[in-house]
């Protein structure tokens, strides 16, 4: 039935109001030559409406002349109509000619450019190179040679193992893999100091001379494993009988060694974090209600296009965003779009007891201190956890907690001799 | 007429016997209903009558009639016909 629908469209069908003594007559008449007639619906007496296709019309005519039949033509519907109601609009020839110009003119451009798979080379660099192959946005698609670009972006970053120019529609995607650069083994003397402040817990020196010992207390920088290994004494001191004067001689024939110094430092190390909770805290924070509206100004003219006129809230907080048309010369369209967001705000006033204030300060200091553990790179263990109240002489509405962490860690780090 | 009718008989129990459909060895009409929606006569003469209330086909010797509301042919073949609307009765007058 639907294929029916369809070849009829195509073809075009008009309705016809038949009016004549026998219409039964002219039906038989009509279907038996073959002439197809559908949604035949009695109107009155003497009157029929029909439908049928417009190659049928002619023969039509000829049965309504032996049957003596009047016809009317009422609706004409069908592709051939259309396509003939359409020509006397020239217009809209044009502008859909136009429409589909434009659209494959504005095609054939690249307007987007994607980059992948860059990690350390930036996007600005590669769409550098890109451009001076020819491909950049509001290039001509036809134009740009993949086989160029790729091949200028693997000359130019040597860093790039593969480089992938794929152009689809209008937007340019540029798949890029990096190579891998595996770093050198440091091999060049190096020292081991301390990352940061902390007492000693234990020392385990696998290559080079130590310079702290357990218990020490170290600053940021400070030297605890030695890269410079000096000249072993033990031969001046082994052979305590023989002669002095032979060790004199052999001693300056030792320089220092360097060496990469390695080993483990574990460090006490403390972190400190701070909060304070007032006993009376008044402000103002938001609802979560929110109510929005979108408003067009045109010149001083202001039209609300969806919300209320009213805002809703007593107080509130405004974020709004303002786009204008881009300005072109000195020319500029005195339009504005104006989206609003109003976010209700409300007042309110907190009592705390001492020691609900000073959970909460507590709890905020070792928020703070954790927060400053987050950083340690590698294993670490947390010893111990304090918090103290700081009690100032004179009695506050706010109650102020230190906290500290305290953490067992590598502090080592390797540092270049010079 | 006895004649006739013994072609009738005749060619009845050729088609019961053959298991061929009546309605082409016997030339009769095929009437299919759909419900009260659509009715499809085959095998028709054209009409006779056609209103919106009553239509009534040729069907070779009698005469196939369908009463009811807002009848509409939805077309017609020459061996077919279909008919919509809301049908109350069919009735086969001699």
């Amino acid at each position: 039935m639907f294929l029916f629908r369809l070849l009829s469209f195509i073809f075009g069908y008009v309705n016809i109001l038949i009016r004549g003594e026998s219409l039964e007559k002219f039906l038989n008449m009509a279907a038996s030559r073959g002439i197809f007639l559908w949604d035949i619906k009695r109107i009155g007496q003497n009157e029929i409406l029909v439908k049928t296709r417009l190659s049928a019309v002619k023969p039509l005519r000829h049965i309504g002349r032996n049957s003596k039949t009047r016809f009317n033509f009422k609706g004409r519907e069908g592709l051939p109509f259309m396509i003939h109601r359409i020509r006397k609009r020239k217009s809209v020839i044009f502008g859909a000619m136009f429409f589909l110009f434009g659209l494959y003119v504005l095609s054939s451009f690249i307007w987007f450019i994607d980059i992948k798979g860059n990690h350390d080379l930036s996007r600005e660099d590669i769409l550098r190179i890109t451009g001076e192959a020819g491909l950049k946005v509001g290039s001509v698609k036809f134009r740009v040679d993949q086989d160029r670009v790729e091949k200028l972006i693997r000359e130019r970053m040597p860093e790039v193992s593969y480089v992938g120019v794929d152009i689809n529609g209008t937007r340019a995607t540029i798949e890029i893999a990096e190579k891998i650069i595996i770093k050198k083994k440091e091999s060049q003397p190096s020292n081991v100091v301390a990352r940061k402040a902390g007492l000693i817990k234990e020392v385990l020196v696998l290559v080079g001379d130590p310079a702290v010992k357990e218990g020490d207390t170290v600053v940021p920088g400070q030297l605890l494993i030695s890269g410079v290994i000096p000249p072993p004494e033990t031969l001046n001191q082994d052979p305590p009988g023989i002669s002095g004067g032979e060790t004199a001689r052999r001693a300056p024939a030792y320089p220092p060694t360097c060496v990469r110094a390695r080993g483990v430092v574990r460090a006490r190390v403390w972190y400190e974090g701070y909060g304070e909770v007032p006993l009376q805290e008044e402000g103002s924070r938001e609802t979560g209600s929110l109510f929005s509206r979108v408003r067009i100004k045109i010149g001083d003219k202001e039209i609300i296009l969806s919300g209320a006129q009213n805002i809703p809230f007593n107080n509130y907080r405004i974020e709004s965003s303002i786009k204008r048309p881009p300005v072109w010369r000195n020319l500029s369209i005195p339009v504005e779009f104006i989206s609003e967001e109003y976010h209700e705000v409300e007042k309110y006033r907190i009592q705390r007891s001492r020691s609900e204030a000073l959970e909460l300060a507590r709890k905020k200091s070792l928020e703070l201190a954790r927060s400053n553990t987050k950083n340690i790179e590698g294993e670490y263990h947390v010893l111990d956890e304090k918090t103290t109240e700081v009690s100032p002489k004179n009695p506050e509405n706010i109650v102020r907690v230190r906290a500290y962490i305290e953490t067992l860690e590598d502090i080592g780090l390797e540092k270049p001799l010079k | 007429m006895a004649w006739q009718d013994f072609k009738k008989k005749f060619k009845r129990q050729m088609s019961d016997m053959l298991e061929i459909p009546s309605e082409i060895i016997m030339d009769l009409p095929k009437v299919v209903l759909v419900g009260d929606l659509q009715v499809f006569i085959e095998n028709h003469r054209g009409i006779v009558e056609y209103s919106a209330e009553s239509v009534r086909v040729n069907v070779g010797d009698y005469e196939v009639a369908v009463y009811g509301e807002d009848l509409l042919l939805r077309n017609i073949l020459p061996d077919e016909i279909c008919l919509e609307g809301r049908i109350k009765s069919i009735q086969f007058v001699r």
